[in-house]
Order: C-alpha cells, then structure tokens, then sequence
C-alpha cells in the first residue's frame, strides 16, 4: 500500500488539489493598490499627527504643559512657548514634530491634557525631501483641517479616553470629554 | 586567531584556489532572514566549519533604555523581536511590575495572554512561511501571509498599530478591548484549524519536504541542553520545557494546554512542534475569550500603576503654610522606583525571553540586561551545520527561527 501510493504520487496530488480548489473557488485576498484603497483603517489606528483646531479661536488647544515632550521616548517633539505676564497663562509660539524620528507609540496623546495632539487615521502620506515630513504649527493645523472633514462629528480619538482605563488615570478635563 | 578578512585576502591574491574552500554567506543573502553572515568553510559543498557573525542590526537597546522612563522602554522592546511584539512588551512589563511590586488585574491577564498567543500565531506563521519558501514551497508563503494579514487586522483595531503594537504597558494594558474585537476572535478561532489542516496537506507528507527536513541538524536532549537552547527547538528533540507550564505568568495558569515535544530533534520534529503550537495557541485563545466575559466592565490597569509620564526625581510633599493650600514638593529626594533588582521571563514564540533590569531609585533603569533567543540560537548553528550541505545550512536558519533585531538588539 505503501509503495502504490508513493508511485501514484498520492500527497502530491492532495496537495495539488488543495491549490487547484483554492484557485477556483476562494476569492482573492489582495487589493491591488492604488486602483482600490485598502478600507479605512481601524478608529485609533495612530498615523499621521495633527493639532486639533479650536473652533471658537481658530487656534490650537494646546496649553504648552510639555507633557508629550517630556513622555516622547524619540524625543520628536520640540516645543517654545512665552509666558503672559498678566494671566501667567502660557502660549505656543513653536510646535513641532519631526515625523521621520516618531515612533508612532501615541503616548503624546494618551498623556496631553487638553487632547490637542492626536495621531489621525490617515496613513497614505509621503514627502520627497526631509522637510516635507517635518511638521511645524500651521502643518500640523492644516493636517487636522484635512483629516476631520473625512470623520464624523463629534470625533473622538480611542486614546484620548483608552477604554477600560480607571477614571483616576485621566486629567479632569478628559473624564467628561465626548469628542470635537 | 586568523580573522576570516586575513583568508580572503590570501585567498585573493593566490591564483590558485585550494581547499578548504572559504565563503562568505550574507549579510546580504535573502535566505539568512536579515542580517546574518555566516562565514563558511567549505569541503566541496559541505561545511567544515561555520563562523556566524552578528552585530549589523545592533542599536544599543540595552545602553539606552538607561536613559528613558520605563514605559518608554517598552516601546524600545517593540523593535526587538519585531514579529511577535507583544511578547517583548510582556517580558519588560511583568519585570518592571515585580519591581515595582504591581499586581495585575485579572482582565488584563487574560488580555495580555491573548495577545501574546496571537503574537505567537503571527511568529509561527511568518516562520513557517518563509521556511517553506527556502525550501522551495511557494504555495505555504501565500497562505501564511493571507492568515497573518488576519492576525494583523485585528492588532490595529486592539492598539492602532500592526507591527510595534506598545500594547502592554506597567500595570496592565492600554486600553480594552471591543466587542467587535472579540467577535472577530471568535471567528478566527474557529476557522483557524482547517486552514493549519490545509498547510500541512501541503508538506506534512510532501517527499521534497521529508528529504529536506527529515534528518538534517540532529540535536540531542542532551547537547540541546547543554547549547542553551530553548523554545519549539528544545521541545523538538523531546524536552518538555516552557516557561508556560513552569513558572506561569500572565493567566497561563489557570488556562489547559498540551506542551507538544519532538522525538529524533531534526529539523522535521521542529516543524510538526510548531505546528502542533499553533493548534494550542488556538485553544489558549479560545479559552481566554470565554473567561473574558467573566471579567466584564473591570479596569485594564492597576490602580497604583504608575503614570506614562515617569518623573526622574521626585522630592518629598511638605504641607505649605496655612494661609496658601497644598503641598510642596522639597527636601530630601525620595525614590520614584524602589530601588532594587527583578528578573522575568517568559516563553516568547522564539524561545526563552528573560528580562533582568537593576534599579537606584530613580524614574530610569539603572541596567537593564535582555536575554534573547535568537542570539543563544544563532550561536548554535556552527555545532548543528558541521558536516551538512549548503543547501542545509539554510533549512538549519530556518529552522531556529532567527531574527536578526532580536539577537543584535
């Protein structure tokens, strides 16, 4: 029995039948890019960053805590603010992000206060030169404007609020955040 | 010691090429899955000697996670093995937790298993296919790559990420997961199995295969023991060692699974492990998933876990005087981390990864040490490629399922 079915070539044919079957009865899995764009990637997919813009000033949000600094383990994120010497209240005057050096951890966003950084669904983004990937405020603004016309509102980021997270973990502020 | 450069130069500038005969193999030969040069001395077509030589993927993880916070280490830990990630991140997280004395809630016990599983289904599965690739299987490549995008789908909606998920952090995870996720789970492990029944209708009896396979870098119990070896490699020449079963961490303890063991430790035996591996990967998730729903609504994430943001000195809260509210923070410093040493292991899908970090009190690891699998394994290669072919030599890469980032680190 044995030797019959070495010289029938028995496994060989399972496995041909195996591909055969495959090929005319399962549909293809491949996308062919960029003819068809793969669907929309999953809500917290952490792509491309942005600065949310405030509706009201038309202005960031971002109240220069240093946080996302501090927390960057790439150090990609370089930040100059000046003081009000009245309010002592604290105004970005650079934000930026050098996204050829990001991790994409998304730690900046889990730990900003405000959530004024977030890193958006969109991936499909390149440059030719190095600074085409380095992000300043306007960029990053205009990055956000782009992104959010393609959501539904209210929008909010998965790892702005992570899910199952104890309430304790997050600043004031983010326990009643519902979205922008 | 006559370096390998001194030979080929001689070998070089003499007209006339004699044995043994000296070949470089990589760092750029698609077959040495990355980086990997092995430096061979040859007889004809088989090797005498063999000379692996590593180091072109090293970024210096262990110096520099002294000077980030521990949860930035983890995301140093994704770029080790950077195939199944989430184990990585699992052994530097349960390290800092022993060290910080956290104890894990049991929701994300059960959260880190099924992702580590899963890790593991994504490791085995890229191994496989590409094993089968050097053989000469084309057809397993396109199957594996089909299921893994699977595997790969799910991670983004669990953590937003496909490869360096950061999906563990110090104290639990990130974040929960859906009910999508979970129904997504459940149809994968139910489809799952026919689909590893399909792989091996493919090779299991394939007689290319068996020749390939069957036979070739025989280790012994023994010398597998004495090589350091670990992993589906132990297990294949009939050691039952995993971290699993002997020391459980994670919800390993309270999940029911086979440890599967080779007989002869050839290359085949290693083969049918790991398949039989992604069987109990399977059921481990299945498990997890049924257990999942008796943790409902609990949180993810220890209550005195520590904040992402780790402060590098902290100073010791003084009450302020009365008329102004609060504390102040002056005086002497007090530790952010108690000082100390922890070391942790666990049973990444490559082998044994163990973890040993050395802290002084501050928010930074003092030393931090990792013990990686691929390095012990790449160092076996020259006992398991004496006397072989060539074209052994890559079933022998193959088969110890070596990444080169994890053994450079």
């Amino acid at each position: 029995m044995r030797i019959l079915e070495k010289a029938l070539l028995i496994e060989i044919l399972k496995g041909l039948a195996l591909t055969l079957r495959k090929m005319l009865f399962a549909r293809p899995v491949t996308i062919q890019y960029y003819d068809k764009v793969r669907p929309i990637p999953a809500p917290g997919f952490r792509g491309r960053h942005a600065l949310v813009r405030d509706e009201k000033t038309g202005d960031t949000l971002c109240i220069a805590c240093l946080r996302c600094v501090k927390v960057c383990p790439s150090r990609c994120i370089n930040i100059e603010y000046e003081t009000d010497p009245e309010t002592k209240k604290r105004k970005i005057v650079k934000y930026e992000i050098e996204a050829l050096r990001c991790v994409y951890c998304g730690y900046c966003e889990e730990v900003c206060p405000v959530n004024a950084i977030v890193l958006t669904e969109y991936y499909e983004y390149i440059g030719f030169k190095r600074e085409d990937l380095f992000f300043d405020k306007e960029k990053l603004l205009k990055n956000w404007d782009e992104f959010i016309v393609t959501q539904k509102r209210p929008y909010l980021n998965p790892f702005w609020k992570p899910r199952g997270i104890p309430e304790k973990f997050l600043p004031a502020k983010k326990r009643e955040f519902t979205g922008v | 010691m006559t370096t390998y450069l001194e030979i080929n130069k001689k070998q070089v500038n003499e007209e006339k090429w004699e044995e043994p005969f000296y070949l470089n193999m990589g760092p750029q030969h698609p077959s040495t899955h990355g980086v990997l040069r092995l430096f061979l001395e040859l007889e004809g077509e088989t090797i005498v000697n063999c000379t692996p030589i590593i180091g072109y993927l090293h970024r210096g993880v262990e110096k520099l996670a002294e000077t980030l916070n521990y949860n930035q280490t983890i995301v140093l830990s994704d770029r080790l093995d950077y195939i199944a990630s989430a184990a990585n991140n699992t052994a530097f997280a349960l390290a800092f937790e022993k060290l910080m004395g956290l104890e894990v809630p049991r929701r994300a016990k059960l959260l880190r298993t099924i992702v580590c599983e899963m890790a593991r289904i994504c490791n085995h599965l890229l191994w496989l296919a590409t094993h089968a690739l050097d053989i000469g299987a084309m057809t397993v490549f396109l199957y594996c790559f089909r299921d893994r995008e699977w595997l790969l789908n799910i991670y983004e909606k669990i953590c937003g990420a496909r490869l360096t998920h950061t999906y563990v952090r110090i104290g639990g995870v990130r974040q929960d997961f859906t009910q999508e996720i979970i129904d997504e789970l459940y149809k994968f492990t139910e489809e799952f199995p026919p689909r590893i029944y399909d792989y091996e209708t493919l090779i299991d009896v394939n007689r290319i295969w068996l020749k390939r396979t069957k036979g070739i870098a025989v280790v012994s119990a023994e010398d597998a023991i004495n090589l350091g070896l670990t992993g589906p490699v132990l297990r294949g020449s009939g050691v039952p060692y995993d971290v699993r079963k002997f020391r459980p961490y994670d919800a390993y303890g309270e999940v029911d699974f086979i440890v599967p063991t080779g007989k002869n430790g050839d290359t085949y035996d290693r083969y049918r492990v790991r398949m039989e591996e992604l069987r109990q990967s399977n059921r481990i998730i299945r498990q997890c998933l049924d257990k999942l729903s008796e943790t409902e609504g609990e949180p993810v994430l220890a209550e005195n876990a520590p904040d992402l943001l780790i402060p590098e000195k902290v100073r010791k809260p003084e009450p302020k005087p009365v008329p102004k509210k609060g504390v102040i923070f002056k005086g002497e410093e007090v530790p952010v981390v108690p000082p100390g040493e922890a070391f942790a292991s666990i049973e990444s899908p490559k082998g044994e990864l163990a973890v040993y970090v050395v802290s002084d009190g501050s928010g930074k690891p003092w030393r931090l040490r990792v013990r990686t699998p691929s390095f012990v394994h790449i160092s076996a290669i020259p006992f398991m490629a004496k006397n072989h072919l060539i074209a052994d030599l890559i079933a022998i890469i193959g088969t110890l399922d070596i990444v080169l980032g994890d053994s450079d680190r």
